[in-house]
């Protein structure tokens, strides 16, 4: 194992190249620069090919084009060229792509703070194109590491469901630096528990079956197998329809193939949840880190306090939640989106809570602070644009 | 028990305060420690500071939010007077008496190192300033070894700078610790 | 002529969704006789498609590998899928004058520059007719459409000292034609020398539709009569301003005289893998 260390967006880079990445194209953006920079220096050196697109939808077209060509394809950005990726982003999932999209989330709206963490994309990941019909699959890693690991694992989802996956980063765990372990072997990579699954070639002609089956080989054009793949509804055979059943069929198929196989997806972290806990915090990302340090200061302290990090956001984990309980969702934004989501899973007779910020981090001790009011049942109203109740 | 050491250093864009931290996290992980690091890139429409917040430790570092910090390189005013809060009684400030006056309500020490000019007679450059304070941090931090801090300054600054920096680190190392209450 | 059909059009797609007397039909035509010619088969070729009038007709009509992209972002996506599929396979992509021309313009213009091997074949309607009939970039000034009830006056890319392809020659295409569909054998002997070029082609076909443009511009359903206008404005290859009359021809033929993208990115990536190059 090399132990080395370095930002996430190396760790970002590295996990590309080890999961086959062989294409990026992206547009500069603070903070996620340096992964496009990183990329253009490494992906020559294991023969694999680096562009600047003219725009960040551009660049993800060019992804999908190099992917339908049977090449595993990422690019990265932050809030300003996520959301116009929504085009592309469509096209990806409704032709089942397989493609990696990285957000290093940063503050917002629109150009925000360039370089001062957010995570205001918490629901545009999910819903990061028109029309619905469609489940994604998003993970967010809160460490240097963990950047790593999820980008290796974002292209294994990406194959197995034939979907575009997005690694929702922010820029503490892009920019940050810490101990990075980089396999150096075949064995260390597999005992990280991390897998890599080879680009297949779909033969024909069912490319598109009305089914909710995974590990179906993608649409890869250049074979003369008759692969067609396209924006609009397909028929099993891709070809372009308005026939409401197919397009019933095609949704029930991108919906399903994620939501009927979410054990491959789900993955969380927990601390003392099995200790009755009173108060439970919620977190994702680098935010998640300090909850832990607090939920731990809190123990210290002989308060009955629990956290839970969600590591795969969307499908979101509704499981995580079924005790009742009070929750406290800590996250860097002001106006409450994890919360939302945390309000509509909880259990009966729970109450849910919001602690948020933007640009900056909590400290573990105003998380503590805030964990004693919700035990004392005092509100956590605080005056003026300073915070206000959720 | 873990040990858990918060550094933070601060002051303006081009005074190495991202590098000094690179090197203290990269001493860190040859010396087989968790360390992190973050940064914020401070613009003028931002107070005008570049920090970095580093954390070491000999276990996984859970939240890398440098609250109480242990040690604090104030390299500017500016950084000095926004950071200068975070640190208690327990806390040690580093900073240039020559751009830096002290508060004489903290209860935090006060270390001062006149880097620049020193750097400037001893090396003909104030550039070398902040490798100065981190020889001086280093004489402080029994976590770290001298050698891993020196091979991580060969590691992450340019071979052609090598000679004068371990030279800027041996002088902050020889500094002797002047604390003020 | 149904030979070709037969040849390389997939059964199920035959006739197609253009309507009745469109010229649509007649330009996808034109480009499976410049593939036939050339002795093309349906594994030489991956064809992709826009959005439109264009888009619906030639959609997974191919018989080999088709893709379509959303509108105007299909040169992006052909961009990605070049550096893909092997040099020697044609990429044909079948677009409309909208796609083209204004949305995807900008990545139009961006793989003229990296001179990426693709052949763009604009069927240039005049105008937005599959939404049912608005002025576009080529629609001729004054032509009343549904959103130009008083005759078109923004100014356009065909007109009044502006050439669209003139722009992408300085943009770096390295073969540009412009023909209309009744042009005879014309637009498919520029087709050919299109699809052969080793590098970004454009030919713009302008056909004639009869449902919108007949209707709303030129007063009437009549194909015979709309046809004849076409047939009185084309003209050969103009110096200056055109007027209202349909320059055709070889715009610019510079075949082969560019390093095509692909190639160039693998030659770059093999320099580096072999050391050659270093940062």
């Amino acid at each position: 194992m090399k132990r080395t260390f370095d930002t996430g967006n190396a760790a970002i880079t590295e996990g590309a190249i080890r999961a086959g990445c062989s294409l990026f194209a992206g547009y500069p953006i603070t903070p996620a620069t340096e992964i496009a920079e990183n990329m253009s220096r490494r992906l020559p050196q294991v023969g694999g090919y680096y562009l600047q697109a003219e725009d960040e939808n551009a660049a993800l077209h060019i992804c999908n084009g190099g992917a339908i060509g049977g090449l595993k394809a990422m690019t990265a950005t932050s809030g300003p060229g996520f959301i116009l990726f929504a085009d592309a982003f469509g096209w990806a999932v409704s032709s089942e792509v397989p493609v990696v999209i990285v957000n290093s989330q940063r503050v917002g709206p629109v150009s925000g703070i360039t370089g001062a963490p957010g995570q205001g994309e918490f629901y545009l990941s999910r819903y990061l194109t028109h029309g619905g019909n469609f489940e994604t699959i998003v993970l967010a890693p809160s460490s240097v590491q963990e950047a790593f690991r999820l980008t290796v694992r974002a292209f294994y989802l990406a194959e197995r469901f034939r979907t575009p996956v997005i690694v929702l980063a922010d820029q503490m765990v892009t920019d940050g630096w810490e101990t990075l372990e980089l396999p150096e072997s075949e064995a260390e990579f597999t005992a990280m528990g991390l897998e890599v699954v080879p680009r297949r070639i779909h033969p024909g002609p069912e490319f598109y079956p009305a089914s909710d089956a995974i590990d179906i080989p993608p649409v890869v054009l250049g074979h003369n197998t008759g692969a067609a793949c396209s924006d609009w509804t397909p028929t099993d055979r891709g070809h372009d329809t308005e026939d409401v059943t197919w397009q019933h069929k095609h949704a029930w198929r991108l919906i399903h193939k994620i939501r009927n196989h979410r054990e491959l997806i789900d993955e969380a972290e927990e601390w003392f949840l099995d200790d009755d806990p009173d108060v439970i915090l919620v977190a994702y990302g680098t935010p998640s880190r300090v909850v832990q340090s607090a939920v731990r200061a809190a123990r210290r302290e002989g308060l009955r306090v629990g956290g839970i990090r969600l590591i795969s956001l969307w499908p979101f984990q509704d499981r995580m939640f079924s005790r009742t309980a009070t929750y406290l969702t800590v996250e860097l934004n002001w106006d409450g989106q994890l919360v939302r989501e945390v309000q509509r899973a909880a259990a009966a007779g729970s109450s849910v809570h919001f602690w948020g910020r933007c640009g900056e981090l909590p400290s573990s001790g105003e998380l503590l602070e805030t964990v004693q009011k919700l035990l004392k049942n005092e509100p956590l109203e605080r005056d003026g644009w300073r915070t206000e109740k959720w | 028990m873990s040990e858990r050491i918060e550094i933070l250093i601060s002051g303006y864009g081009g005074q190495g305060v991202v590098r000094i931290g690179q090197i203290l996290g990269q001493a860190a992980v040859y010396q087989g420690l968790y360390t992190t690091m973050l940064i914020s890139h401070g613009t003028e429409t931002r107070g005008g500071y570049v920090r970095s917040q580093v954390v070491i430790s000999d276990e996984f570092i859970d939240s890398p939010v440098v609250e109480r910090p242990d040690y604090f390189c104030a390299f500017s005013a500016i950084a000095y007077q926004m950071f200068k809060g975070l640190c208690g009684p327990q806390g040690l400030i580093l900073h240039n008496p020559d751009l830096v006056s002290p508060d004489p309500l903290l209860e935090a020490g006060h270390w001062a190192i006149r880097a620049e000019s020193l750097a400037e007679r001893e090396l003909g450059n104030a550039v070398f300033a902040n490798v100065v304070f981190l020889g001086a941090l280093s004489s402080r931090l029994a976590l770290l070894s001298a050698e891993h801090i020196a091979a991580a300054i060969r590691e992450r600054l340019p071979e052609r700078f090598h000679e004068k920096n371990l030279r800027a680190f041996a002088l902050g190392q020889g500094l002797k610790v002047q604390v003020q209450p | 002529m149904s030979d070709l059909l037969e040849k390389y059009v997939r059964p199920e797609k035959n006739p197609g969704t253009a309507c009745k007397g469109c010229g649509l039909r007649l330009a996808h035509r034109r480009v499976l006789e410049a593939i036939d010619e050339l002795g093309l088969g349906q594994g030489d070729v991956v064809w992709g498609t826009g959005i439109g009038c264009s888009g619906r007709q030639t959609f997974v009509t191919w018989k080999g590998d088709t893709f379509a992209g959303t509108h105007g972002r299909v040169y992006a996506m052909a961009t990605g899928l070049r550096l893909a599929l092997p040099p020697e396979k044609r990429l044909i992509l079948t677009v409309g004058d909208g796609d083209a021309f204004t949305i995807g313009f900008l990545h139009l213009l961006n793989a003229a520059r990296r001179n990426v091997d693709m052949t763009v074949v604009v069927f240039d309607n005049l105008g937005y007719q599959s939404t049912g009939g608005q002025y576009g970039v080529t629609t001729p000034l004054g032509s009343r459409t549904d959103s130009s009830p008083y005759g078109a006056w923004e100014p356009n890319w065909t007109q009044g000292g502006f050439d669209v392809l003139r722009i992408l020659k300085e943009a770096g295409a390295t073969f540009l034609a412009r023909h209309t569909v009744l042009q005879g054998h014309e637009p498919v002997e520029s087709l050919k020398r299109a699809i052969r070029n080793p590098g970004f082609s454009l030919v713009q076909l302008i056909y004639p539709c009869v449902t919108h443009y007949g209707v709303q511009a030129l007063g009437t359903r009549d194909p015979a009569a709309i046809y004849d206008w076409f047939r009185e404005r084309t003209a050969g290859l103009i110096e200056g301003d055109p007027g209202d009359r349909f320059t055709t021809g070889i715009l610019h033929d510079a075949s082969g005289s560019r390093v095509e993208f692909s190639a160039a990115m693998r030659d770059f990536v093999a320099s580096v893998q072999k050391g050659e190059r270093h940062v």
